[in-house]
């Protein structure tokens, strides 16, 4: 009888600490981030087509003396999408020129030879600032005056966006 | 009479849970904010694919887990030299099962939330968070811990 009671003891503490057992158990991630130098960009030249006329198109290439330019500063050998919002029409008072065919090209030096093209109006475009923190981007466009098209000056405006990713 | 209590015994072995091995939780992916600038606040959501922190709990089908999150308040640069306010909302941790019929569950990971695996014995647990570098914020890498106690019961 004793030999039941101490074997009934046990199998009721075992019971109890199966019914209660607990465990706990923890694991770690990091939170990251990178400041960078905060992105500048300068509308450095206008995009000028100069004298245009009626039913005549004019195209500005990008490598053109008068291809609009941004400069752009940021963190060295950093990886920035580029993105435009783009005028399609250049606007005197109440008439329009239309203005498409839009081109692009970067650089991390200020030249257009060899530099890297791109369609502006293509959504966001991936290059990388240089190993000094540097970036330029061209852009050029062709205007489709009509035959009728009012004399004047034609005014639009080329905005660039540029975030890291 | 020890003949009876005998096969109790084992019996009572085999069917004591055994948590140890069956229950788990692993960390599988960082909170990554990525690039951020001086001044600019930056948020990743909780259910962001890509940067959004995420572990991966198991334990026993219907049984339940507490979850507990150790969240630090600022980020520390790497190599010293300063630290980064970081945040957590109440909508910045997701759990979900992993059974197709498993629902989200949104929770606030600055208190502690007790789920019960009622629809799979595994499943993910998001995070999400917001950093605000400062104005003079300096230039580098920054990181925190983030711990995930699991209490499985």
């Amino acid at each position: 009888m004793r030999n039941t009671i101490r074997v009934s003891t046990v199998l009721v503490g075992l019971l109890s600490l199966a019914a209660t057992a607990v465990q706990a158990q923890s694991a770690n991630i990091q939170a990251l981030a990178n400041v960078y130098q905060a992105i500048a960009v300068t509308g450095a030249r206008d995009l000028d087509f100069q004298v245009v006329f009626p039913g005549v198109n004019k195209t500005i290439a990008v490598g053109d003396a008068t291809s609009g330019r941004f400069d752009l500063t940021g963190q060295a050998s950093a990886n920035v999408n580029v993105s435009f919002t783009l005028p399609t029409n250049l606007v005197n008072g109440g008439n329009n020129l239309a203005i498409a065919n839009w081109t692009g090209c970067s650089n991390p030096t200020n030249t257009t030879a060899s530099c890297s093209a791109f369609t502006p109006s293509a959504g966001n475009t991936a290059r990388a600032f240089s190993g000094a923190g540097a970036l330029f981007v061209w852009v050029g466009a062709q205007v489709q005056p009509t035959a009728g098209q009012t004399a004047g000056s034609y005014l639009g405006t080329v905005t660039l966006t540029a975030a890291y990713f | 009479m020890r003949r009876c209590f005998l096969p109790l015994l084992a019996a009572a072995a085999v069917c004591a849970p055994s948590l140890t091995g069956q229950s788990q939780v692993t960390g599988i992916r960082n909170l990554n904010f990525g690039p951020v600038v001086a001044s600019v606040p930056s948020s990743v959501t909780p259910s962001d694919p890509i940067r959004s922190g995420r572990f991966y709990v198991r334990h026993v089908l219907n049984r339940q887990v507490r979850l507990s999150f150790n969240l630090p308040n600022r980020l520390n640069r790497v190599g010293g030299g300063g630290n980064m306010p970081i945040s957590f909302g109440a909508t910045d941790a997701i759990a979900k099962g992993t059974a197709p019929t498993s629902l989200p569950v949104t929770f606030n990971p600055n208190n502690p939330i007790t789920i019960t695996m009622s629809t799979s014995a595994d499943m993910y647990v998001n995070l999400g968070g917001r950093v605000a570098p400062r104005a003079n914020q300096q230039v580098g890498s920054y990181q925190g811990t983030v711990t995930l106690t699991c209490t499985f019961f």
